[in-house]
């Protein structure tokens, strides 16, 4: 069987923050924040009015794909490989796009009035296309970009699809199946629909406020963006090495995760086993800012990683980016890799009063330039699945 | 840079689930799809909104038949709720018994909706003046809706519910697939026994054609209007690395991509042929796909006897590829060498399975 190493080589990204990924990093960097108060439509009076939202042009209703072709670019412009077509996969993390807000409440009013209205006459004028809207075609898109003929897959996993993704695409390059991976995932989830079904679980900040491992906090608040990496069998050239991922379930709750923490645990020990590591020098935490997920990520980080945690530092981005759901696994992913290639831990943003619940050595205000050999980044999704994946320098 | 492309090993069938127009069984399913006893009737899912649309729908669960706590089954999707009912039943059948924290679960689904009743509380509480008013949306139009809705949203729920309800808590990964994608979970699984991630894995597929946004889409995409059959269902392959009796095997996955429908099913055709099956089992995603996949029938097949799954089950979407693997299961626990599926979805891509008594 074979089993081949994987390197990262280019990355790329959008965020408000930034149009690319360095852009990004240079503010992450800085301590800023991309949280402000939605203005792309009337968020008064909805449990939580700010997010990490980009700005679209009016009237866009397919949001994910211009923002995953851009990371994309971006991230292709930073490698050299070269590889036929049919070696070359896409692995996306993203969920359903959604047609305007005014198309579903049109498609809602027409089935409520049933069959006086025939729905089905006018069905293409209430809702965008089937093909356009699933995942699918996130994925279908970008290898359409690269003329990628490989393997292609839309990983839907809520907050873990990216990092899923991630790890589909090592596995693949570690199988054999193709030589290179556009790996990542995109979230474009700040509109009214979503925010409803957010705060209808009771999960986003009625303080507008993401402070990840803080004792104020309260929920998370949403972002938008997208995060792609370029994995490769290619060893030249590469920024780090991916050497292990980890899955499991909780199999515990719907939106509260295991209070044991022990399926997040296992995740993280399966990553490092197969990294062959006891423990790692950085680790980009999920660090949702819900007062839930937190301590209990903490309790199994601190579990995990034993006496190695007194050298390792840890941080979630977003403080900064807030939570991009499908995309999230991949900004977290690209922290990782950002310490190890470059030396740069980035701070938790919005940390300011550490909760005990959370001791952890967090990076707080602005980022740390230190050699960092090997970084860890977790991704664990409501329904209790999880992800965690390991880089080491290339 | 390239290296040899590589498929996983077979893996043995331990057993299986499924929920289907056939009910919660797949043993007799083969049969009854040959014997043209299952067939299309008018929806009464989507009676209120498109009366006499035909559809092949799952029956309801009999008394005592569904273990799931009414308060959890609330909050599940229609296709949810099937995924964890074949979970549950594919488990049992395969004798995976309590320790299931190391079982993996790959799962090919679709879009997961909510009911349309509760974006009528929404749109009633936050309509002024005939229009929507996103003020009126946040003061009222939320306090009026089910809190429950978002758990219906959510796609990778079809997959979680499942998991909670069974204590399945090992590797896993939810594909959105119109077809090709319940492959991927397929091989996924075989890839996740081979390299020892799992010894024992659950996959398949789990998706509604019948939920009114999906079918709106689908009346969008003009498949409905050139005969596809809306369905439902889910149902799950229980695999081990090694048990002592096994049902089957599942000899290997292929995924076909391209703009040539034919081509793509070639290159499947390629990867689990040349030994010839018993039976063709078939799942294609609307007449066109149906086309393409006699066509292929008469080509390189000729002669190989034809079950038509979505003729009898309609279009279960990410459920049909998996429907028609364990119909391919019941034949040849019933007495075929090998049973060949294959499905081509809406995406353009083909996707194959082959079943066997054992590997070859």
């Amino acid at each position: 069987m074979i089993r081949r190493r994987v390197f990262v080589h280019g990355v790329g990204a959008v965020t408000p923050l930034g149009a690319g990924w360095q852009e990004t990093v240079a503010a992450l960097s800085a301590g800023r924040s991309a949280i402000a108060p939605i203005d792309h439509f009337d968020a008064r009076g909805f449990p939580c009015s700010v997010a990490a939202s980009l700005a679209f042009p009016e009237g866009t209703e397919e949001r994910r794909i211009p923002l995953a072709l851009a990371a994309t670019r971006e991230a292709w412009a930073g490698t050299r490989l070269e590889a036929a077509p049919e070696r070359i996969g896409v692995f996306a993390g993203a969920e359903p796009g959604r047609p305007r807000f005014e198309r579903i409440v049109a498609l809602a009013r027409a089935a409520r009035d049933g069959g006086a209205l025939r729905l089905g006459d006018q069905a293409s004028a209430v809702l965008s296309r089937a093909s356009q809207a699933s995942p699918a075609a996130v994925a279908s898109r970008l290898a359409g970009e690269l003329g990628a003929t490989g393997p292609v897959a839309a990983i839907s996993l809520a907050c873990a699809s990216a990092a899923v993704a991630i790890a589909e695409g090592a596995r693949a390059i570690s199988r054999g199946e193709c030589d290179v991976a556009l790996c990542g995932g995109v979230g474009a989830d700040v509109d009214p629909l979503l925010l409803a079904g957010f705060a209808l679980l009771g999960a986003l900040s009625e303080e507008g406020r993401s402070c990840p491992f803080d004792g104020r906090r309260d929920g998370f608040v949403l972002g938008e963006g997208a995060a792609f990496a370029v994995l490769a069998a290619e060893r030249a050239g590469a920024v780090a090495e991916l050497r292990g991922a980890g899955r499991t379930l909780d199999a515990h709750h719907l939106t509260a995760p295991d209070p044991t923490g022990e399926g997040a645990a296992r995740a993280m020990r399966l990553a490092l086993g197969e990294s062959g590591l006891a423990a790692v020098d950085y680790v980009q935490a999920h660090g949702t800012s819900t007062p839930l997920n937190d301590a209990i990520e903490a309790k199994a980080i601190r579990r995990v990683l034993g006496p190695g945690l007194a050298a390792a530092h840890v941080s979630s981005v977003k403080g900064a980016l807030g939570h991009t759901i499908a995309a999230a696994g991949a900004f977290g992913f690209l922290c990782a890799v950002e310490a190890v290639a470059r030396g740069t831990i980035l701070p938790t943003a919005g940390l300011v009063q550490p909760d005990p619940e959370c001791d952890l050595p967090h990076v707080t205000d602005r980022a740390l330039s230190r050699r960092v050999e090997t970084a860890m980044s977790n991704a664990f999704a409501f329904g209790g699945a999880n992800c965690s994946l390991v880089v080491a320098r290339a | 840079m390239t290296g040899p492309s590589r498929r996983p090993a077979p893996a043995a069938i331990a057993g299986a689930g499924a929920a289907s127009a056939y009910g919660f069984r797949w043993r007799g399913l083969a049969r009854a799809v040959g014997e043209g006893a299952l067939r299309p009737a008018p929806s009464t899912q989507l009676a209120a909104t498109h009366p006499g649309t035909l559809s092949s729908e799952v029956p309801p669960v009999a008394a005592g038949g569904d273990r799931t706590d009414p308060k959890t089954r609330k909050l599940m999707s229609r296709a949810a709720h099937l995924a964890a009912l074949a979970l549950a039943q594919a488990l049992e059948d395969a004798g995976f018994g309590d320790d299931r924290q190391d079982i993996g679960y790959y799962l090919g689904l679709g879009a997961s909706g909510g009911p349309i009743e509760e974006l009528h509380a929404i749109l009633r509480a936050s309509a002024a003046a005939g229009r929507l008013d996103l003020h009126r949306f946040a003061r009222d139009g939320l306090p009026a809706t089910n809190p429950l809705l978002a758990f219906h949203l959510l796609n990778n729920l079809v997959l979680c519910h499942g998991a909670i309800a069974a204590s399945v808590g090992g590797p896993n990964a939810a594909f959105h697939s119109r077809g090709s994608g319940t492959f991927l979970a397929l091989e996924e699984a075989l890839w996740a026994l081979q390299e020892g991630s799992c010894a024992r894995a659950v996959a398949g597929g789990a998706d509604s054609a019948l939920h009114l946004g999906t079918f709106v889409e689908l009346l969008g995409e003009g498949v409905v209007s050139q005969g596809l059959v809306p369905g439902e269902g889910a149902a799950l392959l229980a695999l081990a690395r090694q048990v002592e009796r096994p049902l089957a095997m599942l000899e290997g996955c292929a995924i076909g991509r391209g703009e040539d429908p034919e081509a793509a099913l070639a290159s499947v055709w390629h990867v689990l042929g040349p030994a010839e099956p018993d039976w063709l089992v078939i799942a294609p995603w609307g007449p066109p796909a149906r086309r393409v996949l006699e066509a292929f029938a008469r080509g390189p097949l000729r002669g190989v006897p034809v079950l038509d799954l979505t003729a009898s089950l309609g279009d279960g979407l990410a459920a049909a590829p998996a429907l028609a693997c364990v119909a391919a299961l019941d034949l040849v626990v019933g007495g075929a060498r090998r049973a060949l599926v294959l499905a081509a979805g809406i995406d353009g891509a083909a996707g194959g399975a082959m079943l066997s008594r054992r590997a070859t």
